[in-house]
């Protein structure tokens, strides 16, 4: 009992704790995809989930509804395409 | 009980693994000044764009180095008598018309680190200048951009391909190529370094304080054809 107790609570705290790692990843990109849409002249007041679809690649959705797909094409050129 | 211990020695990790995240902010901050402070001398020959503010405001008050900058260029003939009282009043409206003194006014421990790097390269080299000394050429701006955690990767690809774009219609205005006067060159210009003080002014006071002072300088450069042949190549 007090093993599976001890496993679980490993798992809870792995989870969580890994979670707070990506968490921390996460604001860096959000104001990073903030800014490149802001920078594109779209229009996003704020960045409430980004979807990494690959390398340089992302879906951006924002507080307002919008959906922009933020990547960089073969010529390295950031395009902010509306969705 | 022992599944209570290691819960709280959890806990206790989980605390002790936050905390070592928040000094090393500021002093990445810190260390990221210096390092592009130093940085910039090698690239760049007109020396660190902090130094023109701080260079104007120096030689008039050592003590506030870098906190009335503006003010220092249109007020250095009232500092005499009630020097100690209205300057302090004078760097809230220079706060809003130029995100270069932001940084000194209300930046805690980075611009504070920023400060005692200023002085002493202000004392060497920014006093033979005058006050409006270029602080920053483009591969110096180029360079510190690049070095700059103030934004992000996106961000900087970005500005990048708006930089080229801008520098490819310059490039076509000295070659008489394009059909864009320079008058809106300019605004296009004052546009793009907006955007990019806008980006810089939170996350980097200091590079943005330099870009700030030396808009005109680059400017300059961008302007002049054969300052630009001999610039952008």
């Amino acid at each position: 009992m007090a093993r599976r107790i001890f496993i679980l609570v490993l798992t809870v705290s792995a989870v969580f704790g890994g979670a707070r790692w990506l968490s921390a990843e996460q604001p860096s990109m959000v104001r990073d995809l903030a800014a490149t849409i802001a920078l594109q002249g779209m229009p996003c007041d704020k960045v409430v989930d980004a979807k990494r679809n690959g390398d340089s690649d992302y879906t951006a959705s924002c507080k307002d509804g919008n959906r922009y797909h933020v990547f960089v094409d073969s010529t390295g050129r950031v395009v902010v395409k509306k969705l | 009980m022992i599944v209570a211990g290691i819960a709280c020695f959890l806990v206790l990790i989980g605390c002790t693994h936050v905390r070592p995240a928040a000094p090393t902010e500021p002093e990445r901050a810190a260390s990221t000044v210096p390092a592009s402070g130093s940085a910039t001398p090698p690239s760049g020959t007109a020396l660190p764009a902090p130094t023109g503010p701080a260079a104007a405001e120096p030689g008039n008050d050592s003590k506030n180095a870098a906190q009335s900058a503006a003010a220092a260029a249109g007020s250095s003939s009232q500092s005499g008598a009630g020097g100690s009282s209205r300057p302090k009043p004078k760097p809230k409206p220079s706060n809003l018309k130029s995100p270069g003194n932001a940084p000194a006014a209300a930046a805690g421990a980075p611009a504070a680190a920023a400060k005692p790097t200023d002085a002493p390269a202000s004392d060497t080299s920014a006093r033979q200048s005058t006050p409006s000394a270029p602080a920053l050429d483009l591969g110096a701006l180029e360079q510190r951009l690049k070095e700059t955690r103030a934004i992000g990767l996106f961000t900087k690809l970005s500005l990048k391909n708006q930089v080229d774009d801008l520098l490819n219609q310059f490039r076509a205005f000295h070659g008489r190529q394009g059909a864009t006067s320079l008058a809106e060159l300019r605004q296009r210009y004052d546009l793009l370094l907006l955007k990019v003080l806008s980006l810089l002014q939170d996350g980097d006071p200091a590079l943005a304080a330099s870009i700030s002072s030396s808009r005109e300088a680059l400017w300059g450069i961008l302007a002049d054809p054969v300052k630009f042949r001999q610039t952008v190549t």
